[in-house]
């Protein structure tokens, strides 16, 4: 892809918001009263320690889960317990932590199905052939995310790091201008965890990212922003140094390992 | 299914026709095959004179058509659906009342199938599609059997006895003419509604349309993540399904001239699933091959025994256990480790 394609957002305003998010799993409040603005353009990560609700937050915005109460809003259009397919059509788009992709389809199906948004609805009864946006995604981001050599494997004989890289690609496919990434680096090697940080970076001002990651030093290089999350609750949010330097945050999150 | 169907992806559109033509998946040429050794095969039974053979083949044609449409649910999409014979048989029962009591029309009684067979499958799939897995399997059985019962329990529809007593037809090709008693005329009818079949389904399944099936087979899960309701593709496929199966019951009186409850019963839909598994799963060719191996076989030890139905159960549980992809499985998977070979050594 060349840097003339890339579509730059206005930066800073709010393409993702979130009030006073809440979901009760059985009496267990998994999700309380979480708030906070993505801005267009920039990556905003949510951390917290394990169990703090920060997967369950993506549920929520995604509409994987329906929350009990609260509002979310893309771009200041209410999408609060839309399903994911409407979602998606909306502009929001989703990875996820335990790699979800069409393991017995190849590399190149994988994303030209998750391209196939991007072409009007009667394509889906003419030859695959005529899908030549949806192709031409697939083939870019095959080249963005080095899988062009793996484009005929199935998805599942590929190796841990390049499911990983092609669960960001599919996520990616249907130029969405809102991207959930949930835990992209999971399991990754150290220099692929710095490679697919990189992508991360370059994604920002294509798009808005919102980021749930472990690897602390990651998100204090890449974010904008920091929501952090300890409980179901929001504890603090922030500038990456700022959050790092506030003891709300030493003590919940940073202080007991 | 995915190597019978995933091959045409790369060079989109940009070959010319006859390179289009030696890219031919190997399943379709199997088809092709499949339609030589059938065309000889009723080359031989004419010149013979042998009426039995063809009705018994263009018997087993009909049924791969409710195998047919087993196999874009259980093949294609990853539902096991164990009533479909509630389609067929409605298919034909709608058939026999059009032709018997309406216009002995061919053209009439198929349209009234199919559009009975779109309707029903319509009610048939919101109700199933409520519903994941074996209870999806559960539901369609449950709904034919309460058809199957309801159908046996009305005297208006014959009950138990079924509808006997529909004429033969004749059918127009506008200045041509075939009629439905002559057993050749009839094989060569319902097999190029075969072949029909099979190319326009192979077709829809390799569009994205049936690829979105696929991804649904694979990982129904993500398929919302991605834009695609679900929910509208599974019941799509369904009301496709049923329409296939009730347009192959309404050839069924035409070559019988009659029907019974019994097209309905259990026995049909379970015989339909064996057929497609034994044949091959999401190859489409597979529930064809399936079914003129297994009407050939219930014939021939059903002529010896009356237990042939021992024999179909062991083949049936060999192949399961030896052939996971059934025989059509089998012979393409042979195909493409020939073809990588003769690529490897050009």
């Amino acid at each position: 892809m060349t840097a003339a394609s890339l579509k730059t957002v206005a930066g800073g305003a709010c393409a993702l918001g979130v009030r006073d998010l809440s979901v009760n799993f059985g009496g267990l409040q998994a999700v309380a009263g979480v708030g906070f603005d993505a801005a267009a353009g920039r990556i905003t990560s949510v951390i917290g320690p394990n169990g703090a609700g920060k997967s369950t937050l993506f549920n929520l915005i995604s509409g994987a889960i329906r929350p009990t109460a609260g509002r979310v809003t893309l771009d200041g259009a209410d999408v609060t317990g839309q399903a994911p397919d409407r979602l998606l059509a909306a502009g929001l788009a989703r990875s996820f932590q335990i790699t979800n992709l069409f393991f017995e389809l190849p590399v190149l199906e994988n994303l030209r199905i998750a391209a196939q948004v991007l072409e009007r609805p009667w394509h889906a009864l003419r030859p695959v052939g005529h899908s030549r946006r949806a192709l031409a995604k697939a083939e870019a981001l095959l080249d963005r995310f080095g899988l062009s050599a793996k484009a005929r494997e199935l998805a599942g004989n590929l190796s841990h790091g390049e499911q990983r890289r092609l669960e960001i690609a599919v996520a990616l496919a249907a130029e969405p201008r809102v991207l959930l990434l949930d835990e992209p680096t999971q399991g990754m090697s150290h220099g692929d965890t710095a490679d697919t940080g990189a992508l991360i970076r370059s994604l920002a001002g294509e798009l808005t990212v919102l980021l749930i990651e472990h690897d602390i030093g990651l998100v204090m290089s890449l974010s904008d922003h920091v929501v952090v999350m300890a409980q179901g609750r929001k504890i603090a949010e922030g500038a990456p140094a700022a959050v790092r330097a506030d003891p709300a945050v030493q003590a919940a999150y940073f202080g007991h390992g | 299914m995915p190597e019978a169907t995933l091959r045409s992806l790369s060079d989109p559109g940009r070959a010319g026709p006859a390179s289009r033509l030696s890219r031919l998946a190997p399943v379709h040429w199997l088809a092709l095959a499949f339609l030589a050794a059938a065309l000889g095969f009723a080359a031989v039974a004419w010149a013979t004179g042998n009426g039995f053979y063809l009705r018994l083949a263009t018997e087993a044609l009909i049924f791969a058509g409710l195998a047919m449409s087993v196999d874009l649910l259980l093949g294609y999409t990853g539902l096991l659906s164990l009533g479909q014979a509630l389609y067929f048989g409605l298919g034909a029962y709608v058939s026999a009342l059009v032709l018997r009591d309406v216009a002995p029309s061919f053209w009439l009684a198929m349209a009234a199938a199919l559009l009975a067979g779109g309707v029903a499958g319509l009610i048939g799939g919101v109700i199933a599609n409520r519903v994941k897995g074996v209870y999806f399997a559960l539901i369609t059985f449950g709904l034919a059997q309460v058809a199957a019962k309801s159908v046996y329990n009305t005297r208006a529809l014959g009950a138990s006895d079924g509808l006997i007593g529909i004429p033969q037809v004749s059918i127009g090709f506008g200045p041509f003419s075939l009629d439905t008693a002559d057993p050749l005329s009839f094989f060569l009818l319902v097999l190029g509604l075969t072949v029909a079949a099979y190319a326009g389904l192979a077709y829809l399944m390799d569009a994205p349309f049936g690829r979105t099936l696929a991804a649904i087979r694979a990982n129904e899960k993500r398929v919302p993540f991605l834009g695609f309701n679900a929910w509208r593709y599974k019941l799509a496929v369904y009301v496709l399904a049923a329409c296939v199966a009730a347009l192959a019951g309404a050839l069924y009186p035409m070559l019988r001239g009659f029907v019974s409850p019994e097209l309905m019963f259990f026995e049909t839909s379970g015989n339909a699933v064996i057929t497609v598994i034994v044949g091959g799963v999401g190859t489409l060719v597979g529930p064809v091959v399936g079914s003129l191996l297994l009407t050939a076989l219930r014939s021939v030890v059903g002529s010896w025994t009356e237990h042939h139905l021992i024999v179909v159960g062991v083949i049936f549980m060999l192949s399961v256990i030896f052939l996971r992809k059934g025989l059509v499985g089998a012979l393409l998977a042979r195909l493409g480790r020939r073809s990588e070979q003769g690529r490897a050594t050009p």
